[in-house]
């Protein structure tokens, strides 16, 4: 029985090792692919748009927050895991699952790194400025603007102020882990004219810097490179710690 | 046809169950992935959802990557 099975394995090899090449191609448009060691640097995407309790058709690309924060917890309890960085390229989404995502990485006791690439809109600010020390590309922008609400709307007063609470919410967030002030956030997410037929500003790379929103413009290599730095000087306390 | 509407687009046209039934998030090689399934217990692989820069290396998690349960 087990020499069976030893057979129709040798046979499911051999067949696929001629469509494998094939089926390469299909997948990754290459033939093949690069291997790595073990890495030390977790990456989280967050892609698409943030779903939160409703669940979003799925030809939608989607980060789910059930799935991200059991990663996260992982991230924090596996010692072999030194440093995470988020990529950024998200529309926005589900305001309370962002801000849930935003807290979990700013909790973090690992060193954390982010990079915007493309757009990192709406809720997707909270998480850019959640890590440690956040990169964005010169060609990205993220899009400042009030929060809005889809769905049944109960047309009393206090529907605005809950509105208005759960913005106070995303400000104060993001107040306290960048270096924009409360007034500046507030002038771009109230600012007419920018967007077309909408109250908010979209802000590009280096403008995002300079408001104090991102920490600097930057790819990739300079990610890694803050995030080394940064994984060395916990590890340096650390270790003195224990001394 | 343009619609000019505040509202999402899958609150006007809603999306039928079956879409959301034939993708699934499931355990494939130790690692979670969301698939698409094919019939006849055929699943493709359409997002893998992992931190961990290795698995995406992996050819057998590959988007795309058919596998059978």
């Amino acid at each position: 029985m087990a020499k069976e099975r030893n057979d129709n394995q040798e046979n499911e090899n051999e067949e696929s090792g001629g469509k494998s090449i094939i089926e390469k191609i299909q997948q990754l448009g290459q033939t093949s692919v690069a291997q790595a060691p073990d890495s030390r640097v977790h990456v989280l995407s967050i892609i698409g748009q943030i779903e939160g309790h409703m669940q979003l058709p799925p030809q939608n690309k989607t980060t789910k927050y059930e799935h991200v924060i059991p990663q996260l917890i992982a991230i924090e309890q596996n010692p072999k895991i030194e440093g995470l960085i988020v990529l950024m390229n998200t529309v926005g989404g589900d305001v309370e699952a962002g801000l849930a995502l935003s807290e979990m990485i700013a909790s973090l006791s690992k060193p954390s790194v982010s990079i915007v690439l493309g757009g990192g809109h709406s809720i997707g600010a909270p998480i850019a400025v959640s890590t440690d020390y956040s990169f964005i590309v010169p060609t990205a922008t993220m899009t400042i603007h009030p929060i809005r609400l889809t769905g049944l709307v109960i047309g009393v007063p206090q529907t605005f102020e809950y509105l208005d609470k759960m913005q106070d919410r995303v400000i104060s967030f993001v107040t306290s882990h960048s270096s924009i002030t409360e007034e500046k956030f507030k002038e771009l997410m109230f600012a007419k004219g920018n967007l077309t037929r909408d109250i908010g500003t979209n802000v590009v790379g280096t403008d995002a810097v300079s408001y104090g929103l991102i920490h600097e413009v930057g790819g990739v290599q300079h990610a890694m490179k803050k995030l080394n730095e940064l994984m060395e000087q916990r590890q340096a306390t650390l270790n003195g710690e224990l001394q | 046809m343009i619609l000019y509407t505040p509202l999402a687009a899958e609150d006007i046209f809603p999306v039928e169950a079956t879409q959301f039934e034939a993708h699934q998030i499931m355990q494939y090689n130790g690692k979670t992935v969301q698939a698409e399934h094919l019939g006849n217990g055929m699943y493709r692989v359409h997002q893998l959802m992992s931190t961990d820069p290795a698995d995406f290396l992996d050819e057998n998690c590959a988007p795309g990557k058919l596998f059978s349960l």
